[in-house]
């Protein structure tokens, strides 16, 4: 059966060209969702930025968020089916804590980044267990480095990024930050916000009301938090404004 | 390791006698970057291309070349994830050995440790070969520079100079005709960085490339983007 090349479609073995097919399909399955996320990050802070889909009317709107605190000093962008979503953000959640519990102060992100990647890469190695339909973007400032942002993929790559995106319209993203890098890398906490804001906003190409996105930001030795709808209200304006 | 729903092995014989899913980790290595190393008379380099896929990344914190101990370090082709797992491993154990027996841990031995482990993951249930092969610059029981290679079988070989990932035949040959038992550090650089350029899409530079340095009497270390430069520049 394993012998059978057939099989590593299957589960996590090799095929004949040394690719592990089980992981490509991951990465196609956490673009199921249909959402886009996006993060960047300026001179002292780190914003991220995401489609708010609520899937029926009847919904409570405030249940439906990618975007979880894993400790104060660190937030989480989810992207990718659901219930891997929220499963990762439980590991994330407990490794941070454990981490503060046994060493006394809270994790690094990069730490905390690799943590996660290392426990993703066993699923790729294990058969008994798939990898999870989920990446992850971890973003903090940290007192000694500054602003980190972090992605963590299915595969269990991790790295350090200036901006980035997951889900659909990945690469159209990261067409878009790839212009606007250099900028970003001087930017304030406003003009970082709003380079996120738009840059989702042109890639799926439709303008948006403060409801149908989430915001959320860290800044200096402030926690993580996520925006109002007033908030994202007045970032959109003030992007209306300059373009007008 | 692995489940009992997995108990038995991924990695089996074929009808002529091959063991398929190792070949296929070995062409997950030809895929990966370009690795190599030079073991000279006094000490060892190992480099890598570090080209990455976007300038959004941070690409000064991303770090391919490992040390492994303060006299050890480690580089590879191929999956990176899955290299993550055997720095940690030869860590623990060149850590454990040092605090053991109170000595450096050489090299030999921490090869042969982390083949072991690379084995046992073409044997055991429920589980795949590692993705990528290392190359481990370190010191012999005599002090001796020594160059080793493991592979995703497990299989270990010691090297005066070689080359893994892409483009890892042009390289090796590249190398047979300028290494002699008798370089030295200083050559052995220049010699990298030029097979590295052999193959190198783009220009090449001390941002898209890492070199880590072994020298005799010394520790290991990496080298920073300003000395590969100083290397780059003299090597033109």
């Amino acid at each position: 059966m394993s012998r059978d090349s057939n099989y590593d479609h299957h589960i996590s073995i090799f095929s004949p060209n040394g690719r592990l097919y089980q992981i490509e399909y991951a990465f196609k399955a956490s673009q199921s969702s249909g959402l886009t996320s996006v993060a960047c990050r300026g001179a002292d802070s780190v914003a991220i930025c995401t489609q708010k889909k609520v899937p029926e009317r009847l919904v409570d709107p405030e249940s439906v968020s990618n975007v979880f605190t894993i400790v104060p000093s660190i937030g989480c962008l989810m992207t990718g089916i659901g219930p891997d979503c929220k499963a990762l953000v439980q590991r994330i959640r407990y490794e941070a804590n454990d981490f503060q519990y046994k060493y006394g102060y809270p994790i690094p992100c990069a730490q905390l980044a690799k943590r996660i990647a290392d426990i993703a890469q066993v699923y790729t190695q294990s058969a008994s267990m798939r990898p999870l339909a989920a990446t992850a973007i971890l973003i903090s400032v940290d007192d000694e480095k500054g602003p980190q942002l972090f992605k963590v993929d299915p595969a269990g790559h991790y790295l350090p990024f200036f901006a980035t995106s997951a889900g659909v319209k990945e690469q159209e993203a990261v067409n878009y930050f790839e212009k606007k890098v250099e900028d970003l890398k001087t930017s304030n906490v406003d003009d970082v916000a709003r380079t996120a804001i738009m840059c989702l906003g042109s890639v799926l190409g439709s303008d948006f009301r403060g409801s149908e996105i989430e915001v959320a930001l860290v800044q200096g030795k402030q926690r993580f938090k996520k925006l109002t709808e007033d908030e994202v209200e007045g970032h959109l304006n003030a992007i209306a404004e300059m373009d007008a | 390791m692995g489940d009992s729903a997995y108990s038995f092995s991924l990695t089996t014989f074929s009808r002529t006698g091959k063991l398929l899913q190792i070949e296929y980790a070995l062409n997950a290595v030809s895929n990966g970057r370009c690795s190599l190393g030079i073991a000279a008379k006094d000490g060892v380099v190992i480099a890598t291309d570090k080209k990455v896929s976007s300038t959004l990344i941070d690409v000064d914190e991303v770090q391919k070349i490992q040390s492994i101990s303060p006299t050890s370090g480690f580089v590879y082709s191929g999956l990176g994830p899955d290299y993550r797992v055997l720095t940690r491993s030869a860590r623990k154990n060149s850590a454990a050995y040092e605090r053991t027996y109170g000595e450096a841990q050489p090299i030999t031995q921490t090869v042969k440790q982390t083949a072991s482990l690379m084995q046992e993951y073409t044997q055991s249930g429920g589980v795949r070969p590692f993705g990528c092969s290392v190359l481990a610059a370190g010191f012999d029981e005599d002090g001796e520079p020594k160059l080793f290679q493991v592979d995703p079988s497990g299989a270990y070989f010691g090297w005066r100079a070689t080359a893994i990932g892409k483009g890892f035949v042009n390289a090796k040959s590249f190398l047979e005709k300028r290494v002699t038992s008798e370089i030295l550090l200083e050559d052995a650089v220049h010699t990298c960085l030029l097979t590295l350029r052999e193959s190198f899409e783009g220009e090449i530079n001390g941002k898209n490339i890492e070199v880590g340095v072994l020298e005799k009497g010394g520790g290991f270390r990496i080298l920073k983007e300003e000395e590969v430069n100083d290397y780059l520049n003299e090597a033109n």
